[in-house]
């Protein structure tokens, strides 16, 4: 049975997947912390944390709220900061024969630009993912993927500096995003993840006042699930990139649904919360529906729902 | 750290909203530290995305005690489940209470709830020959844990804010009669406890070291998400995976809100 996907084949690294199954950023961690729980190098890759050019300490507590199937968070990006990452993870990357993502956040358009040629050659980094649409962070972030124009000045000045696979992590919090990836795709993009959180708010009655210290938070968790389904299946019809479908997957067959919408790969995130094994549990489940329906190759499965 | 499915041996309400369930798990058992935790899934469909994370309250073999006040849905789901149904946990997780090496004298105090870490670390403290005594205060009378629960050894002392039982106001009034007595302080309470003893340290406490329980919302319980993170004053710590165990005096207390559950 083929699992594997190759994320960036105009490439010249390449991004080659043994499986569809990745982490989604800010929900392992930098991968380590899962290491001893399982065996975390059969998934296909694991996005780490979304990392700044300097360490970020984040927003304000409280930063979660449950909802209704779904979590709304405003961590801020609390990170490391790209020189200890290089530092303290990357040597540890190094050692695994999966690829490690590591997602980038900026505020500015340099600093995208500055982070990526940081990240450039560093042994154990297989690919960056740019995150235009963290909601939780007053400049930057989620500005630049908002609008077409803009995410594609961020992904062209990341091109141009790096040349590791570069994956583009846009937000559903815009009025087209088919056109936000098509900019983004002409702007040299290897390939596009999607979706981020959705922008919410959640008040806490008895305190008559918002429950999150930063007012608002990114949504995430099953309740997301169709928003971010619907999302790929437009994106796919827009664009011939690889596309790496996230939001609200828990079971395998959600994941199956994001690959038969058109998704090359999928990202786990929220549902690590719940179990840690839930990557795992994804890849399995996909795994006995391939060998139940007799299919040799899961590339056969990609965009099937489309056709 | 495990995750482990534990079976319920018994789950009763032992004040009202408060229950006491008692779980085999050997694995969890076998390694838990008093102030761990574990992080207990809730609800078996998608409605929940975070475990609760709950104090280890009580050890015996290979039981592990919760005790927890239904305070939402997943508390509410927890506080239905009977004997013979089966826990997902994580656990244990955390850094507990440390007890310094020339400590004999321990003063435990709990605010409400915070009783829960508590009496496990009275049972350990008392096994390693210590004296314990326990200052526990709440609003009102039926709030208070149950002294049969306790082990025999421990001196409990009581206060109530409206007198029903016990000294009359907060439990942190309590706290300069024991000065002359105890080597070390071990807290549980909500973080206006923390911050009342905080504020008036030099009165209350007498420069006696002092360990704090901290309760904030959790995502992952690991280290991984960042939910819990606090400003310390050696730098930003998070509450799961440094904790939820702090010495008093490296928290900054005004920058803490009170976002526990």
């Amino acid at each position: 049975m083929n699992l594997s996907v190759q994320l960036a084949p105009k490439n010249k690294h390449g991004l080659l997947l043994a499986n569809p199954v990745m982490t989604a950023s800010g929900t392992f961690g930098y991968g380590t912390e899962y290491s001893h729980m399982f065996d975390i190098q059969r998934l296909g890759a694991i996005v780490c944390k979304g990392t700044s050019l300097e360490p970020r300490g984040g927003n304000p507590q409280p930063r979660l709220a449950e909802t209704a199937c779904g979590l709304l968070n405003s961590i801020g990006l609390q990170n490391i900061g790209v020189k200890a990452l290089i530092k303290e993870k990357a040597p540890i990357w190094a050692s695994w024969h999966l690829p490690v993502i590591v997602n980038i956040v900026g505020e500015t358009v340099d600093d995208y630009a500055q982070l990526a040629g940081e990240l450039d050659g560093i042994a154990g980094i297989g690919g960056i993912e740019v995150n235009i649409g963290c909601p939780n962070i007053k400049a930057g972030g989620a500005e630049f993927g908002a609008k077409p124009k803009s995410a594609a000045e961020v992904t062209a000045a990341v091109k141009a500096t790096t040349s590791l696979p570069v994956l583009v992590k846009l937000t559903p919090n815009t009025s087209d995003i088919a056109e936000v990836a098509m900019a983004v795709a002409e702007a040299g993009a290897d390939a596009i993840s999607l979706i981020n959180t959705l922008k919410g708010i959640a008040i806490d009655i008895a305190k008559r006042r918002p429950l999150l210290g930063s007012i608002t938070g990114g949504l995430s968790g099953p309740a997301i699930k169709p928003v971010a389904l619907y999302m790929v299946y437009e994106v796919a019809g827009a664009v011939e990139l690889p596309i790496i479908g996230c939001g609200g997957i828990t079971t395998a067959s959600d994941a199956l649904e994001f690959i038969m919408a058109g998704a090359s790969a999928i990202q786990v995130g929220t549902a690590s919360f719940t179990n840690p094994r839930a990557p795992l549990d994804v890849l399995e489940g996909i795994e006995q529906f391939m060998e139940k329906e007799g299919i040799d190759n899961l590339a056969e499965l990609i965009g099937v729902a489309r056709r | 750290m495990r995750q482990a499915t534990a079976r319920v041996i018994s789950n009763n309400e032992i004040m009202p909203r408060v229950y006491l369930v008692w779980l085999n798990s050997p694995p969890i058992a076998s390694q838990a530290q008093p102030g761990q935790f574990v992080m207990v899934r809730c609800g078996e469909g998608l409605e929940y995305q975070l475990r609760r994370p709950l104090s280890i309250h009580q050890l015996d073999g290979n039981e592990i005690a919760l005790l927890f006040t239904v305070v939402g849905k997943g508390t509410r789901w927890l506080s239905q489940c009977q004997a013979g149904d089966n826990l997902d946990l994580l656990g244990p997780l955390g850094n507990g209470y440390s007890i310094h090496s020339g400590s004999h004298n321990l003063l435990l105090v709990a605010g409400g709830i915070g009783i829960a870490p508590l009496v496990f670390l009275a049972q350990q403290a008392l096994n390693q020959g210590c004296s314990v005594t326990l200052l526990s205060g709440t609003p009102t009378t039926t709030q208070l844990y149950p002294e049969y629960l306790l082990p025999p050894e421990v001196k409990l002392v009581t206060a109530t804010e409206d007198g029903t039982a016990g000294r009359k106001g907060m439990i942190t009034n309590l706290l300069p009669d024991f000065m002359g007595w105890a080597d070390q302080i071990f807290a549980c309470g909500p973080i206006s406890m923390y911050q009342t003893i905080a504020a008036r340290k030099q009165h209350l406490l007498k420069g006696k070291p002092t360990q704090v329980s901290l309760e904030v919302r959790m995502g992952c319980g690991r280290g991984v998400c960042y939910g819990c993170t606090v400003k310390t004053k050696r730098g930003l710590r998070q509450v799961c995976k440094d904790g939820p165990v702090f010495d008093l005096d490296d928290i900054l207390w005004d920058e803490l809100a009170d976002g526990g559950v």
